[in-house]
C-alpha cells in the first residue's frame, strides 16, 4: 500500500485511530482508466486533493458519495457518535460483504462544480430542500444563511444569481443537510477570482465555525495551498504523495516525473509586525531571521499567513547584498543539488526551514555551487505570495 | 346536439379519459426506463413503443381482434377472469387506445427525462432524497410541460382514433360507438348535416386542446435571462 514516498512516522501521526478518518482501498476501472487507492484520510481540517485532469481526483469523490457503482473494495467512515460520543465505524461500501449504501445513506455532503441547484425552487427553496430531509437537525437555517451571506437573496430565482452566488447556495444546501464529511468536486473552477476568494474565506470560516471536515479537489495549487493542512496528490489514478500540505509541495519540487506543479517554497508563518511603518508586513521565519511583503489590509486580523514562493522568483548571491532595493535576504546552507535540464534545483535549508531555488546551470557552474556551502537567498517583497489577501 | 351523438360523445370522453390515465401508469416508468437504459436491446423497445405511429391502425386492430376473441388466450383469460367477452367491449377499444397512443406519452417523456439528466438526481440524493422523494421533489416539476404534452397528445390522439377501435369495438351505442365511428355513420346515411356538426366540433376542439399545450410550453419570461447568465459561467469555465 504505501508504494508512494511518505514516512511511516508521518503516516503513523496522521492515522491516529483515536480520531476520525475515512478508511479507503478502492479500485475502479475503466476501459481507459484505473484508479486504485488505499489510504485512511484523517477527517481533520480541510484536506485538498490536488492532479491533473483525468488524474482520479473526481471519481475518487464521487465513490465516497456513492455516485460510482462500478467499485471494489471498502470505504469505512469513522466519526464521533451524536450519541454517545464516542468513535463509531461506518461501512459506505464493502464490495466483499455486499453492502453498498446508497448516497442518500451516507451523510456525506458534495458541492459541485457546476451549483446544479433546483431551477423550480428558489434560494430558499434549495435550502429548506436539504432542510426537510435532515435528520439531526443540529444546525438552524438562520445561522448557515449568515455563514454563507445568503440572507439579501433568498427570494431569488436560482437562474438569475451569479455563478459565485450559486455556488454559495450550493455550499449552504450541503451544509444544511448536515454532512458527516463535505466534499468539494473544483467549487470555484468556473469562478472569477474575486468569488473565488470569497468563497475559499467562506469555506475556511465553515470549517472552523462547525467542524466539518472537509475533502476539497482542485487542480489549483495556490488554492489548496491557502486552505488545506494535509495534501493528497493523485496522478493517473495512484497516489503520488499524502500528508502535511508544506511538506508535499516541497516532495514533488524533487519528483522529475510528475511535472505537477511550479518549484515553490510553501510557508505558513506567524505575522511578527503588520505593518512596518513602510508598507511591508514582517513574517518570523526564525529567531533571527523575518520575511517582508506587502501589507495588505486582510492580514491585519491574522496572526498566521499562508504564502508560497516561487523557485524562480528566488536568486543566490554568495556576499551579503547591502546595497539592493531587494528586501528579502535569508543566510542558509546548500542541502541539496538537483540538477534539471538547463537549470539546476537547490534545496537551501535556512534555519529549520527548507527553501527552494532554481538557477540556471550556468549560474551554478559560474559561482561553482557545492553542497554545504552557505549562501544568501534574495527575493522581492512581491515574490511572497499569497492567494485569498 | 341528437341525443345519440351525445351518448357517442360521452363514450369517446370516458375512453379518452381512462386511456390517457393507463398511458400515464404505464408510460411514465417505461420513459425512465429507456431514458436511463443503455443497453443495446434498447433500440428494439423502442421501435416497438414508436410502431403504432406507422403502423395502420387496421393491422393493430386485426391482431387485437385475434387477441382478444375467445379462441385465444388473451381472450379466454379476460373472459375467465370477468365473465364476459372482451371483442367488441368498453374495455376491448380503451386497451387498443393505450397501445395505439403508447409512443404519444412515452417519447415526449423520454426525451425530457433524457434532458434532465442525472446531475439534478445525484444532487437530491446527496441531500438525503430517496428515489420516490426525488421523483416527486425533483423530476416531476422539472418535467411538468413534458407530462402536460404527453398525456394531452395521448388524449386527443385517442379521441381521433378511428380504424382500430372499428377493427375491435364495433360500433355499439353506449358501449363502442365513439365519435368518429358515428361521423363515419353519418356521412354512409348521407347526413351531412350533423356530419358537419360533429367534425367542426371535433375541429375546434382539438385546435383548442392544441392551442393549449403551447401555451402551457411557452418558455417562461426570464428563460432569454437564464441564457445569457449560463453562457457566461461557461466562457469563464472555458477560459480556465
Amino acid at each position: 500500500m504505501n508504494d508512494f514516498p511518505i514516512n511511516n512516522a508521518a503516516l503513523n501521526s496522521l492515522t491516529n485511530h483515536k480520531a476520525p478518518q475515512l478508511n479507503i482501498n478502492i479500485n475502479i476501472s475503466y476501459q481507459q482508466f484505473d484508479l486504485a487507492i488505499a489510504l485512511p484520510i484523517p477527517l481533520k481540517g480541510i484536506t485538498g486533493i490536488f492532479g491533473h485532469s483525468a488524474s482520479g481526483k473526481s471519481t475518487l469523490l464521487r465513490a465516497i458519495a456513492g455516485l460510482e457503482t462500478t467499485l471494489t473494495g471498502e470505504i469505512t467512515l469513522v466519526d464521533t457518535s451524536l450519541i454517545s460520543k464516542r468513535l463509531v465505524s461506518k461501512t459506505l461500501v464493502n464490495s466483499e460483504q455486499g453492502i453498498y449504501l446508497k448516497p442518500e445513506q451516507r451523510q456525506v455532503g458534495l458541492v459541485f462544480q457546476n451549483s446544479r441547484l433546483f431551477s423550480h425552487l428558489t434560494v430558499l427553496g434549495n435550502l429548506e430542500y436539504a432542510v426537510k430531509r435532515c435528520k439531526n437537525s443540529r444546525l438552524s437555517l438562520a445561522e448557515v444563511i449568515k455563514l454563507t451571506e445568503l440572507s439579501a437573496l433568498l427570494d431569488q430565482e436560482v437562474n438569475q444569481l451569479s455563478g459565485g452566488q450559486q455556488q454559495r447556495v450550493a455550499l449552504a444546501r450541503a451544509i444544511l443537510a448536515e454532512p458527516k464529511l463535505l466534499l468539494l468536486d473544483e467549487p470555484l473552477s468556473a469562478l472569477d477570482r474575486h468569488s473565488k476568494i470569497q468563497l475559499l474565506k467562506m469555506m475556511l470560516n465553515i470549517q472552523k465555525q462547525l467542524s466539518l471536515p472537509m475533502l476539497y479537489v482542485s487542480h489549483s495549487l495556490d488554492e489548496l495551498q491557502q486552505v488545506c493542512d494535509t495534501l493528497l496528490v493523485l496522478a493517473q489514478g495512484k497516489v503520488v504523495s499524502f500528508g502535511n500540505i508544506h511538506h508535499v509541495i516541497h516532495q514533488l519540487n524533487n519528483n522529475p516525473e510528475c511535472d505537477l506543479i511550479q518549484q515553490q517554497t510553501s510557508l505558513s508563518l506567524p505575522i511578527k509586525t503588520f505593518n512596518n511603518g513602510h508598507g511591508l508586513t514582517a513574517l518570523a521565519l526564525n529567531a533571527q531571521q523575518d520575511i517582508f511583503l506587502s501589507c495588505d489590509q486582510a492580514f491585519e486580523q491574522q496572526t498566521q499567513l499562508r504564502c508560497f514562493i516561487l523557485a524562480s522568483d528566488i536568486s543566490i548571491i554568495l556576499t551579503e547584498p547591502t546595497n539592493s532595493s531587494i528586501v528579502n535576504h535569508l543566510f542558509g546552507t546548500i542541502k541539496q543539488i538537483n540538477p534539471q535540464q538547463n537549470n539546476v534545483l537547490l534545496t537551501v535549508i535556512c534555519g529549520s526551514q527548507d527553501f527552494f531555488v532554481t538557477i540556471s546551470a550556468f549560474s551554478q557552474q559560474k559561482l561553482s555551487l557545492t553542497l554545504r556551502q552557505q549562501v544568501y537567498l534574495q527575493f522581492k517583497a512581491s515574490a511572497v505570495r499569497t492567494f485569498i489577501h | 346536439m341528437i341525443n345519440s351523438d351525445l351518448q357517442a360523445l360521452i363514450t369517446t370522453l370516458e375512453m379518452a379519459t381512462l386511456t390517457t390515465i393507463i398511458l400515464l401508469l404505464i408510460g411514465t416508468p417505461l420513459a425512465w426506463y429507456l431514458a436511463k437504459m443503455t443497453s443495446r436491446f434498447k433500440v428494439i423497445i423502442e421501435a416497438v413503443v414508436a410502431l403504432p405511429l406507422v403502423l395502420p391502425p387496421t393491422v393493430l386492430g386485426f391482431y387485437l381482434l385475434i387477441a382478444f376473441s375467445p379462441e385465444y388466450l388473451p381472450g379466454q383469460m379476460w373472459q375467465q377472469a370477468t365473465g364476459q367477452q372482451l371483442a367488441f367491449s368498453f374495455s376491448a377499444i380503451v386497451i387498443g387506445s393505450v397501445l395505439y397512443s403508447l409512443p404519444f406519452v412515452v417519447q415526449p417523456l423520454q426525451k425530457a427525462f433524457e434532458q434532465l439528466g442525472d446531475s439534478l438526481l445525484e444532487a437530491g440524493a446527496l441531500l438525503g432524497a430517496g428515489p420516490i422523494d426525488r421523483f416527486f421533489t425533483i423530476v416531476l416539476p422539472l418535467t411538468k410541460a413534458s407530462f402536460i404534452t404527453a398525456a394531452s397528445l395521448g388524449f386527443a390522439h385517442t379521441v381521433g382514433e378511428f380504424g382500430i377501435i372499428l377493427m375491435i369495438g364495433g360500433n355499439i351505442p353506449g358501449e363502442t360507438r365513439v365519435l368518429s365511428i358515428a361521423l363515419f355513420d353519418h356521412v354512409e346515411a348521407f347526413d351531412y348535416a350533423r356530419a358537419h356538426l360533429l367534425s367542426i366540433s371535433l375541429l375546434i376542439s382539438s385546435m383548442v386542446l392544441l392551442a393549449a399545450i403551447y401555451w402551457l410550453n411557452l418558455p417562461k419570461r426570464n428563460k432569454p435571462k437564464d441564457l445569457t447568465v449560463n453562457t457566461k459561467r461557461e466562457e469563464q469555465s472555458a477560459d480556465e
